[in-house]
């Protein structure tokens, strides 16, 4: 079926039912990383929004959908949308036209960067952008602003794992094996992944591999659905990653199930790895995560003993102020075993946000120019600037990461741009972001719904919503995929890059910024990318089409794409050989003390996405979960006399909230659990640990020190 | 408006569900207790939702069915029940719950496809009183060694 990249995936034989007087339009979903395709239905005649309809020949889900995808349309017509301007007066945000709100913004950027300088302006951006939005958003910083100052979400999603990668083997794409690879596994590690609730459309190839006979081994504190499901759980204590896979490196050196050959001809580190492994034996890493020896060593059998396995995890690994090591020693497993470049062995990382992957190699990192090319390089900045047709000394530096740029508001940064993102709902410790927020000499915000954050703007520009928008992301896979749009923008909103190119005309920077629609920026994006690692030069357009996406690296015309990287066992690096990583387990940030005693980690629920902003206005999402809820252990619950269904305090050293108890047995004695979609008081992330991973800068959300209180009894709350 | 219902298999233990789909029973209890007959079967053998026009909102169907399938609005004045969307499965497409279904736990095959859909190895058995039933699906089970089942109070008493 199709092109013969995609004939091995879930793809089914069916036809979309269509009907007179509706069209279907062909997209890919909203939210996560894996990038569903589907069908929109929109009336012909209003191109009105009504409904889904399955895509059965889009290979990676095959119709299929998740609640979220089944619902996402509904946001399309959802009464809550932004239409107009709005303008903080008196206090109040009030309806304005373009011209006034955009006359606004330009005067102050330029009377804040005539008074502070150009760096005074910060841009903050979002990785649920098309890959189009995301390269703009960092050329319009550097060239249209002047300044160093950008950042994206994805520093809170994926950087661990980008770094890691790049460490490990020198090129940070999500996964070096298509999706459809994982149905050939023998084995499959998942490690901080709820990949059932989180990623559900992986899961018809996890069935696959579990139909051919491949155990799987879930590496989680919680048993969820995904854990529930394997053949070996290893209820890990939060951040203590580093320590389980270096004892299961240690039982597959013990027990000689580690590739000597590989390891000798393609790797380089080994023996330093295997020096500091000696000391993790099963039982001395059984004190450290709370797992039994005997799962550690039944694991590290069924891992080094199959031919062929893939390690995958998510932000359970990442989300930690050791998350780089973290991902390092986990792709070790697969570098010591030799199980890589070959269908069904490799390592991947879900990837959260919906371009989580086209969102970090295109420019809007702040130490990244596109074509995952580093700001500091001579080289790179020359053969952007030629790109960009400036010199090469107007490309500022590299600035403040995310959540440093949060914090410098008010001081350094004294103007934020935010575009799709809601960081008053996903930065650790929140309470200090509104602090920081409200410092602000002026806060610009672009969204489609007037989220936590808007709220706290000065101008809030409406923008579309994804059905409204053409462009390309790059999924989970590093499939590159082509977004179609329905023809029109309700009210007076104006798409993204629209609305970013008026600004730059507006601020005497339009020449730069000369496009009619998102495919010249795709094919300017093409070109910078050229040469780079993340190289999308070979891309088209009607080749995303023709093959139902395309795989990068595709740097030239001929080329289709590499579907599977590292076929040849070359790596990333000069000598062409991946580097094993050896790291000491040191364990989270926070330690638990007499006041805070027990950990806390945070996640997601199937039903909503990210900050809660777009699925927790969809009623029926909503209506499956509504509220954040603390997951504890009976035993723990005994010794709070906590009954289920009734309110309990969190606090931890920065903040506290109040969230019904739900008590089930999934979850370790020595922690709790608390997702964390929703906004204000019910924000779990008044609680996190701003401690930020040194490498990524990624904050560590997956584990902090709290203690519990109870506050009420309310007796029979049912929860999500 | 669902028509599908996902039951928690042990609430406050597991986290397992189970999906209660329509059987399209050979002799619906919903349709032979419907008093106005507005509950039809196609000849293809699927059990259609009561017609509007003919439904008098009596819930006989609800009470008849041992399933628990159909229901009746009482502000829309309507009973709903899965019809297997007769619109798609009329037309050879899946209906929307298979079509959409995220871990293909409903899938909408042919008799034969279905013989033949899981080659793999039996991988639990079971012991319904004597009768043996093999299953060839990996089915996720609670941990019941560690667990047991039900709610759990400060106690740690199921209640």
């Amino acid at each position: 079926m199709g092109h013969a990249q995609n004939r091995e995936y879930s793809q089914r034989d069916y036809h979309a039912i269509e009907r007179d007087g509706e069209d279907l339009i062909s997209t890919h979903c909203c939210f996560c990383g894996m990038q569903c395709g589907m069908n929109i239905r929109v009336k012909t005649e209003t191109k009105e929004v009504i409904g889904v309809e399955p895509r059965y020949d889009f290979p990676m889900n095959g119709g299929r959908l998740c609640p979220k995808g089944v619902a996402a349309y509904r946001q399309a017509e959802h009464g809550e949308r932004l239409l107009s301007p709005l303008i903080r007066k008196n206090g109040e945000l009030v309806k304005a036209s373009w011209d006034e709100a955009m006359e606004l913004i330009v005067s102050k950027i330029q009377e804040v960067q005539a008074q502070y300088g150009k760096d005074a302006v910060g841009v903050y951006s979002g990785s649920s952008m098309t890959n189009e939005k995301c390269y703009l958003m960092g050329k319009f910083a550097r060239i249209g602003l002047g300044t160093k100052n950008i950042d994206y979400n994805g520093r809170y999603c994926m950087s661990s794992a980008s770094f890691g990668f790049n460490q490990s083997v020198g090129i940070d794409r999500g996964s070096t094996n298509p999706w459809s690879d994982i149905k050939s596994a023998d084995v499959l590690l998942l490690a901080g992944s709820n990949t059932a609730e989180c990623h559900p459309l992986s899961m018809p190839y996890i069935w696959g591999a579990r139909d051919n006979g491949a155990k799987l081994i879930v590496i989680d504190p919680r048993q969820t659905k995904t854990a529930l499901v394997a053949d070996i759980h290893l209820d890990i204590r939060p951040g203590t990653d580093v320590a389980l896979a270096n004892g299961l490196l240690h039982v597959m050196i013990e027990e000689d199930l580690v590739d000597y050959d590989f390891i000798n001809k393609h790797t380089t580190g080994f023996e330093k790895l295997k020096e500091l492994v000696k000391k993790y034996t099963p039982e001395y890493v059984s004190e450290i995560t709370g797992v039994s020896a005997e799962k550690i060593v039944s694991a590290a059998r069924i891992f080094g003993q199959s031919k062929n396995g893939m390690a995958m995890f998510a932000r359970g690994v990442e989300q930690h102020a050791t998350g780089t090591d973290a991902v390092s020693t986990y792709v070790n497993l697969c570098l010591v075993t030799g199980k890589i470049g070959r269908k069904g062995s490799g390592f991947a990382t879900f990837t959260g946000q919906g371009n989580g992957q086209g969102g970090r190699e295109h420019g809007q990192k702040t130490d990244q120019l596109p074509g995952f090319r580093k700001i500091t390089d001579p080289k790179a900045r020359e053969y952007i600037a030629g790109v960009w047709g400036v010199d090469e000394s107007e490309i500022p530096g590299p600035g403040l990461s995310a959540f440093e740029m949060l914090q410098a508001l008010g001081s350094e940064i004294k103007l934020l741009i935010l575009a799709c993102s809601n960081p008053i709902v996903s930065s650790p410790s929140v309470a200090h972001v509104g602090d920081y927020l409200k410092s602000l000499d002026f806060f610009v915000a672009i969204d489609m719904f007037l989220s936590e954050s808007c709220e706290l703007a000065d101008v809030v520009l409406p923008s579309t919503v994804w059905v409204e928008d053409d462009g390309t992301t790059t999924n989970v896979e590093g499939r590159v995929l082509r977004l179609r749009g329905i023809d029109r923008t309700p009210g007076e909103s104006r798409r993204d890059w629209e609305i970013i190119c008026d600004l730059a005309e507006r601020l005497g920077r339009g020449k730069y910024f000369k496009y009619d629609k998102p495919e010249d920026i795709f094919n300017e994006l093409r070109v910078a990318s050229k040469g780079g690692i993340a190289d999308y030069y070979g891309i088209t357009y009607e080749k995303l089409d023709n093959m139902q996406g395309v795989f990068w690296p595709c740097p030239t015309e001929e080329s289709e794409g590499m579907p599977r990287l590292f076929e040849d066992l070359k790596f990333n690096f000069p000598d062409g050989k991946a580097r094993i990583l050896a790291f000491e387990h040191k364990g989270p940030n926070e330690k638990i003390s007499e006041e805070y005693p027990i950990f806390l980690s945070t996640g997601r629920v199937v039903y909503h996405y990210l900050s809660g902003n777009q699925t927790r206005r969809i009623e029926s999402l909503l209506n499956f979960c509504p509220d954040p809820y603390v997951e504890m252990h009976p035993n723990l619950a005994k010794k709070y006399n906590i009954g289920n269904g009734e309110m309990v305090k969190l606090s931890s050293a920065r903040g506290s909230i109040e969230v019904v108890a739900k008590i089930t047995k999934i979850i370790r004695e020595d922690m709790v659990f608390v997702p964390y979609h929703w906004g204000k008081t019910l924000a779990i992330n008044h609680l996190t640990n701003p401690a930020l991973e040194p490498n990524s800068k990624i904050p560590e959300f997956k584990v902090c020190a709290v203690k519990i209180e109870k506050k009420a009894e309310i007796v029979g709350v049912k929860h999500g | 408006m669902s028509r599908m219902f996902v039951d928690e298999l042990s609430p406050g233990e597991t986290v397992a569900t189970s999906p209660t789909p329509c059987m399209h029973c050979v002799t619906p209890a919903c349709a032979e207790s419907c008093p106005v007959q507005a509950i039809s079967v196609t000849s293809d053998g699927i059990v259609l939702s009561a017609s509007l026009e003919k439904c008098i909102g009596c819930k006989n169907c609800t009470y008849a069915c041992p399933f628990g399938i159909p229901r009746v609005d009482d502000v829309k004045k309507m009973m709903y029940k899965c019809d297997m969307c007769y619109d798609r499965t009329s037309k050879g497409t899946p209906p929307m719950c298979a079509s959409v279904c995220p871990t293909d736990t409903i899938m909408f095959l042919e008799e034969d496809d279905l013989k033949n859909h899981s080659p793999k190895e039996v991988q639990y058995q079971w012991d319904f009183g004597g009768t043996t039933i093999e299953t060839r699906t990996v089915i996720g089970l609670p941990d019941t060694k560690r667990n047991s089942f039900g709610f759990y109070d400060g106690e740690g008493v199921q209640s």
